[in-house]
């Protein structure tokens, strides 16, 4: 099944339960329905289903004006970087109603453009980025099972919180891997065990991590397989433990930003003990700014020769 | 004079002028730690408003919001303690004065940004519009707000998805120490409000008898009409002062912004300003000047004795 698929047939399911829902936003229910996102979908008694204005900094404080009136809502949104239009409210509406239990839910549902070619709007495809600026609760959906904890957990649950799907994998397969772990807050899992290395996926990089994990294998070396679907705070503990384990922390993170998680995860492995770090993000040294392929380029066979090296040494 | 006007408003209007001039004297004396919005000036249009609000209509503030909480709140002791960040406070000290709301008496939410609560209203009126409410929200704004995108955006929503609204521009001419004519050009909001179909009623003259029977009207419009109405209110912040200019003997105007406003003394003789844009001023349409001296002394007293404890 298809990325965009399995997690439209999640929001199907999930919106159709859910009596007096609005779910809004620009073309949510008319031409591609966002891309196939908000597909037939429906909602439950008393409930609306909004095609909106071009609007995004008066919808996204729409969401928290129905919430203050005790309404339920999700605002679907094409790309990530309209959402730059209506920052003020996540910081400055959300720190409001943060301070109070809330009884009605407030979800942001959006597609980070992270499939090359877009030019200067993908220059931002950091999920975290939006979520940091108030400290707002945010998941990102890399495979099957983290979309189904993450939407059967979050999608509509009083409180706030903002989702992000992938542009990149939206016509892949999705991955289908069943998880071996998932913490409370379903924003970290594991999905393999090894002994010789500690593979964390940050942002939409699980399939890089996947790939990382195949060509191991084929070596004869067994890894662990992390996907880290939350910015901090993330309590690191089943990773670091892990890597501890194994020796061997890779982090792996496609995002563009200064500001990443990954990075805690970094300082936090390295304050727990010995255990060797590799690195693998984003290089920025040709032109980043126009329209390009716009992946994360990494050489599995130096890697791999890497840690095979270590093991001997 | 007037028997038939009930006094009782214009009570009302001097309790929330001496409020302020207390508050003031506090402010003065370096008592509060976080930046407040006198409004001065702005009494008649927080009465009429409070007049004409129904239980479950919401009320939805900008960062000048003195005047509506004092008179939702019905008390000034609650208000200073909240600006002194006292457990004791409206908002148990959480929220100071640029985000001072007060759930309890219809004030849902008060926003320090500029026009980030006309948008939160807007999605308050869609609530009530899912929920069958046949109430109102009212959002206030002011003559700086409406140069923001969302002044825009949330009324063509609110037109667009048929929200019953009042929104009303506190027009005082400047935003924080620029005059409109420095800093942008002339805005019609009746023909900008006529481009999206939106009814306009323009308020001027602070007269608080006058606002009530207006208001009250133009509420039950937007309700039946389904509509948000556009209400431009004139208005000025009292208290206003010259400072000294190179070049220019008259001196610089100052408008009343954030901070104590140093012309205004507790003992000085209301009103402020002897014309209509002081709503004290415009009470002696209707009432003696003793009538009215007596009142102010007596509200002064219980006023005082509320807060003395402080």
């Amino acid at each position: 099944m298809r990325y965009i698929d399995c997690i439209n047939n999640l929001l199907q399911k999930e919106t159709a339960a859910s009596e007096g829902l609005v779910i809004f936003g620009q073309n949510v229910a008319a031409g591609s329905h966002i891309s196939g996102m908000t597909k037939a979908l429906s909602v439950g008694r008393g409930g609306r289903i909004l095609n909106t204005t071009n609007s995004e900094n008066t919808l996204a404080n729409i969401g928290f004006g129905l919430m203050l009136g005790g309404v339920s809502s999700i605002f679907f949104m094409k790309q990530q970087d309209f959402l730059l239009l209506g920052i003020d409210p996540l910081v400055n509406t959300y720190n409001f109603i943060r301070r109070r239990q809330q009884l009605a839910s407030y979800t942001i549902f959006f597609i980070v453009v992270d499939s090359g070619y877009q030019g200067l709007q993908s220059s931002m495809n950091g999920f975290g980025d939006i979520c940091s600026i108030a400290r707002v609760p945010g998941f990102t959906i890399q495979a099957k099972a983290d979309a189904e904890a993450i939407i059967g957990a979050h999608l509509i649950t009083p409180g706030f919180r903002i989702i992000g799907i992938s542009q990149r994998l939206m016509q892949q397969e999705i991955i289908d891997r069943e998880a071996l772990y998932i913490n409370e807050s379903k924003s970290l899992f594991q999905y393999s065990k090894g002994d010789r290395a500690t593979i964390a996926c940050f942002n939409f990089s699980l399939p890089y991590g996947l790939k990382l994990e195949q060509q191991l294998l084929q070596n004869g070396i067994s890894a662990s397989l992390f996907g880290v679907n939350a910015v901090t705070p993330i309590d690191w503990t089943p990773i670091v433990a892990d890597a501890l384990h194994t020796g061997r922390l890779i982090i792996i993170d496609d995002c563009k930003s200064e500001n990443r998680s990954s990075d805690s995860l970094s300082v936090a492995t390295y304050h727990g003990g010995q255990c060797r770090i590799e690195f693998i993000s984003r290089s920025f040294a040709g032109d980043w700014l126009s329209p390009q392929k716009d992946e994360l380029v990494i050489d599995y066979d130096s890697i791999v020769a890497l840690i095979a090296q270590h093991q001997t040494v | 004079m007037s028997d038939s006007k009930d006094f009782s408003i214009a009570e009302e209007i001097l309790r929330l002028r001496i409020s302020q001039m207390i508050i003031n004297e506090y402010y003065k004396r370096g008592a509060f730690q976080i930046p407040i919005h006198l409004a001065m000036g702005h009494e008649a249009i927080a009465v009429a408003l409070d007049s004409i609000m129904s239980d479950e209509d919401s009320l939805v503030l900008p960062h000048r919001n003195i005047h509506y909480n004092l008179a939702r709140a019905r008390s000034l002791k609650p208000i200073i303690d909240e600006f002194l960040l006292s457990v004791d406070g409206l908002a148990h000290g959480e929220l100071g004065s640029m985000n001072l709301a007060n759930p309890k008496r219809g004030i849902v939410y008060t926003s320090s940004i500029l026009g980030n609560n006309l948008s939160l209203a807007t999605g308050l009126a869609l609530a009530k519009k899912i929920r069958a409410s046949d109430e109102v929200t009212i959002v206030v704004t002011g003559d700086g707000a409406m140069e923001e995108g969302t002044f825009y955006e949330s009324l063509l929503f609110m037109k667009s998805f048929n929200l019953a609204s009042l929104v009303i521009i506190e027009n005082n001419g400047w935003s924080m120490h620029t005059s409109i004519p420095e800093r942008r050009c002339a805005i019609n909001v009746s023909a900008f409000a006529g481009s999206l179909d939106i009814p306009y009623a323009h308020l001027t003259g602070n007269d608080t008898y006058a606002y009530i029977d207006r208001l009250r009207s133009v509420r039950n419009s937007a309700i039946k009409s389904m509509s948000p109405v556009l209400v431009e209110v004139d208005l000025t912040t009292l208290g206003g002062w010259y400072t000294e200019v190179e070049n220019n003997p008259k001196g610089r105007f100052i408008h009343p912004h954030a901070g104590p406003v140093p012309t205004v003394t507790e003992n000085m003789r209301m009103p402020i300003e002897n014309s209509v844009s002081d709503p004290l001023f415009v009470l002696k349409k209707y009432f003696t000047g003793d009538r009215l001296f007596e009142a102010e002394q007596a509200i002064s007293a219980d006023l005082h004795a509320e807060v003395e404890t402080l």
